[in-house]
């Protein structure tokens, strides 16, 4: 069962594959390079501005924090929904996942309007005494928030690994006497440390990228410069290419670290057994029904209040698109856009990952990087970038605004979601029993499809989940790549809340939150649920 | 069932107007022409009727017996059913007898004016001409970049902006061919480019929004310069990164140069104004009580009063000649590459015609541009309101120098 990651040679075809799709995924870094040299761009100015310097510093110590909240919050939330015996198990973990649901800038808006004074939570408390509730915002507000709707992001790989782990591992270390916390330290751990660093990178990649939660949190981060510069290309040129500069650190460092990790044998089985947690196991689920009160309840109820305050206001200029028929045509292309995005993006990432697994090709660590640290730029920049690059061929120009190339973007965008969770799950896979079907004449296509396929799926579902759920809320690369007229339920609830309607942003939220709910339940839950 | 949800999917998407294969060609020919159909859907709205049948979520299920490899499966599918699914449905030769024999002429509109306020008038130009729109809603600033990006390949016929700067930037990246003359001519020349790059069609005040339980409105303040007082400390919400905020301090700098406007965003800064990332968010954000007041454009107030009737928000405009209560226009202009310049000044003059611009006064609390139009009647009359003009040629502009003060300032954190 333990078997040792070896190097291989692998074949000079694969290494060009991996290394291209390295190339493709750098597009808009690339991008930003090409214009920044070609245009007259103010970098050295910028570049040594106190209002680059400051709102660097602030991104950084934000996605710190972010992450390390993230990393503990979606260990344990994976811990006890797969592993331990809580009451209520299976619900709690298919509504724990769900606050990535909501693109941010909606989630954060209600949960202060929630809260704020005349909000809903506010009104709940006001009899009890409460005046006011400060208003969450600055550091402290941006690191709840953002922290509140991304640890998901650490829960889905941690969950696909921790699935596999097989119970006799933690029932030897229980039978010397140890408790489960201690067991889950020495025995747990070391196995699933490469996923959760995989999930919290994602998560320091995102709250560097995001716009929504820090504007509205007034906590100025490197992102915000970038947007309010956004008709000044010669100063959010430069900027990009400082967040391009910090995610490739980021991600090269959390390389060699996973890298070192490579040497470790991971162990899987296919029986996930489950902690007794004794006494403790109510205290646990409660504990899991208040996080998910906070970050997912209370934000639908404001999203529901809206939808009814709205409705029964009667209002004439407030046309609510009530039959279902309106939202069906945008969920479907929500649905298929995304899950092509999926597939697309796993189908992409899974060389590079067998090939980083098995140490085989030397492009394989900087394709890797590259796809992983995109993820980190706003999605205006990988839209632009995606103009720039379909408009500089004829072939590219044909295929301009039209969903191929939409769905494309998304796989660019969000790879990097794929990409470490096919890295974990592949690392996973003996090459023993390659070996052992190689040995009984199985080709090449048949043992991937009937030995590796098998025992990635988990791994590849859940990053492919990610990225599903991601495209499903894109926004900026979905206004500007798909074709005319194409409206996902992203593009409705972003025109409702810029109109100012928030009765009909409630309800495309709410229908983004069942729709993309239900998906990952279907597409990944379920799969990633043993026995 | 997958193959079911990816047929009509892509039926969804099929253009009355283009290229239409015939039945005779493969079903796999055909699928993949419409997957590379550019621009499919002259169909701007959301298909009201069509096809209606229950969520996707219905049929997801299915995939779930089908072993180990289902959902792998199920991807496949979403793949499979794109280019091979989609040719058993009959609705495609249907959709094709749709196609208007009408001029067959269409325009390629980048709209950033939100599908709530202007979609009607597209529907009815469409109507009225037989000309066939494709509109892209988004954020003018971002399609503004993204014109710039298109450069010579670019094909959109018609740029709708919500705010100045975003025709100011094409302006100043030379990307915008001049408006006949008698569109400009139905405004003011201060509601124009001096150019001809471009023409209002709207015009939005900067009024200061409060909450009339937490500002008493004898307190209200003469001109935008007060509320550096420290009696507004932490009481002003601003959205510093809004295009409309960006505009209104380039009209400021214009009117009271660039010195006295640096001084009121510091001391605005200093004030410690609670900052949104736009004009909505603030609205929302005075009518909780969470913040008193909050500097934004007029008409987000009218339209929530609509949708919530207990509405404790109320415009103040400044006094007459205040730099706070200056006009925004919104502007159309014309790209260099647009291949259907006649159709695109037609589109711009029907905006600018007395149906539209009573539309945008009546419906959506706007002040029409169209010289000989009334202001909506809910509010004062433009002839008597404080608002200043800008002289939006230098607007575009003054763009970057704008953005830098305001980053500057610390507003911005």
């Amino acid at each position: 069962m333990i078997e040792r990651v070896r190097r291989r040679p692998g074949s000079p075809l694969a290494g060009v594959l991996v290394a291209a799709i390295g190339v493709l995924f750098a597009a808009p870094l690339i991008y930003l390079i090409v214009r920044a040299v070609g245009a007259d761009v103010r970098l050295a100015e910028v570049l040594s501005a106190r209002t680059t310097w400051l709102p660097l510093l602030r991104t950084v110590l934000l996605a710190g924090s972010v992450g390390a909240t993230t990393a503990v919050i979606g260990t344990a939330v994976a811990w006890a929904t797969v592993r331990c015996d809580i009451p209520g198990r299976r619900v709690l973990r298919a509504l724990a996942v769900l606050p990535i649901v909501l693109p941010s800038f909606v989630g954060a808006t209600a949960l202060l309007a929630g809260f704020s004074r005349g909000g809903l939570v506010a009104d709940v408390l006001a009899p009890m005494g409460v005046e006011s509730l400060p208003r969450a915002s600055g550091f402290w507000g941006t690191w709840f928030v953002l922290s509140l709707f991304t640890y998901p992001l650490v829960v889905l790989p941690v969950s696909a690994r921790l699935a596999h782990l097989p119970a006799p591992l933690e029932e030897s270390g229980r039978l010397l006497g140890r408790s489960p916390g201690a067991v889950g330290l020495a025995v747990v751990w070391p196995q699933v440390r490469s996923a959760v660093a995989a999930g919290t990178l994602l998560v320091v990649l995102y709250t560097i990228s995001d716009f929504g939660v820090p504007a509205l949190m007034r906590y100025g981060t490197l992102t915000q410069q970038i947007f309010l510069s956004k008709l000044d290309p010669s100063t959010w040129l430069p900027l990009s290419l400082v967040l391009a500069a910090l995610a490739l650190i980021v991600t090269g460092g959390e390389r060699l670290v996973a890298r070192r990790d490579l040497r470790r044998p991971l162990i899987r089985g296919s029986v996930a057994g489950r902690t007794d947690l004794g006494s403790k196991r109510w205290m646990v689920s409660g504990l899991l029904v208040l996080l998910i009160g906070v970050a997912v309840v209370g934000p639908l109820a404001v999203l529901i209040s809206w939808v009814v305050r709205g409705m029964t206001s009667g209002s004439k200029a407030v046309a609510l698109r009530l039959d279902v028929t309106d939202l069906t045509e945008p969920a479907l292309s929500t649905v298929t856009t995304s899950a092509a995005a999926a597939l697309l993006a796993v189908v992409l990432v899974l060389p590079v990952a067998r090939s980083l697994a098995r140490r085989n090709h030397r492009s394989a660590a900087p394709a890797s990087v590259l796809v992983v640290a995109g993820y980190a730029l706003p999605g205006l920049v990988v839209a632009l970038s995606l103009i720039f690059w379909a408009l500089s061929s004829d072939v590219g120009a044909v295929l301009y605004q039209t969903i191929p190339l939409l769905v494309l973007a998304y796989a660019i965008h969000f790879g990097a979601q794929a990409m470490r969770s096919a890295t974990v799950a592949t690392e996973a896979v003996p090459d023993r029993l390659g070996d052992a079907a190689r040995s009984l004449g199985a080709g090449s296509w048949r043992r991937f499809v009937s030995v590796d396929l098998p025992l990635l799926l988990p791994g590849l579902l859940a990053g492919g989940g990610l990225v599903m759920v991601s495209a499903m809320k894109e926004l900026p690369a979905t206004l500007l790549l798909a074709p005319a007229g194409f409206s996902t339920l992203a593009t409705s609830i972003w025109g409702a809340y810029e109109f100012g309607s928030y009765a009909q942003m409630g309800l495309d939220a709410l229908a983004l939150a069942a729709v993309s709910g239900l998906m990952t339940w279907l597409v990944v839950l379920r799969r990633t649920e043993s026995n | 069932m997958t193959l079911w949800l990816n047929c009509h999917y892509f039926d969804l998407m099929i253009l009355p107007e283009s290229p239409r294969p015939s039945q005779k060609q493969g079903i796999l020919r055909r699928c993949i022409s419409r997957w590379f159909e550019a621009r499919p859907a002259g169909d701007r709205g959301r298909a009201r009727g069509r096809d209606a049948r229950p969520d996707a979520t219905g049929e997801s299920g299915s995939h779930r017996r089908g072993g180990r490899f289902g959902a792998l499966l199920a991807g496949v599918a979403v793949v499979c059913a794109a280019t091979a699914g989609c040719g058993g449905t009959d609705s495609a030769s249907e959709n094709a007898s749709e196609t208007t024999a009408a001029s067959g002429s269409k325009l390629v509109v980048y709209s950033g004016r939100n599908e709530e306020l202007v979609g009607p008038l597209y529907e009815r130009f469409e109507a009225a001409t037989g000309i066939d729109l494709e509109v892209r809603y988004g954020d003018s600033d971002e399609l503004a970049l993204a014109i710039d990006q298109e450069g010579d390949r670019g094909q959109v016929d018609v740029f709708v902006s919500q705010s100045p700067g975003a025709v100011g930037y094409l302006t100043s990246k030379d990307r915008l061919t001049p408006i006949d003359q008698p569109v400009l001519d139905r405004v003011a020349p201060e509601d124009r480019s001096s150019s001809g790059n471009w023409v209002g069609l709207s015009g939005r005040a900067r009024v200061q929004t409060y909450n009339t339980t937490e500002v008493d409105a004898a307190d209200l303040p003469g001109s935008v310069f007060d509320l550096t007082d420290p009696q507004w400390k932490g009481r002003v919400a601003l959205a510093p990164g809004n295009g409309s905020f960006i505009d209104f301090v380039s009209g400021m700098r214009q009117i009271v140069g660039d010195d006295r406007t640096k001084e009121w965003l510091a001391g605005m800064a200093a004030n410690e104004p609670p900052t949104y990332p736009g004009n909505s968010p603030i609205l929302e954000a005075v009518n909780r009580g969470e913040v008193a007041s909050g500097l934004v454009n007029h008409y987000y107030r009218e339209i929530a009063a609509q949708e919530d009737p207990n509405l404790a928000a109320e415009n103040h405009f400044f006094a007459p000649g205040d730099p706070g209560s200056i006009l925004l226009v919104t502007a159309g202009g014309i790209p260099s590459t647009a291949s259907n310049r006649s159709g695109a000044n037609e589109l711009l003059a029907f905006l600018l015609s007395e149906e539209s611009q009573r539309f945008v006064a009546d419906e959506k609390f706007e002040y029409p541009l169209a010289i000989g139009m009334a202001a909506p009647g809910s509010l004062p009359p433009l002839t008597d309101l404080p608002v200043t003009r800008l002289d939006l040629e230098r607007l575009g502009d003054s763009l970057t120098s704008t953005i830098d003060m305001i980053r500057a300032s610390g507003l911005q954190q």
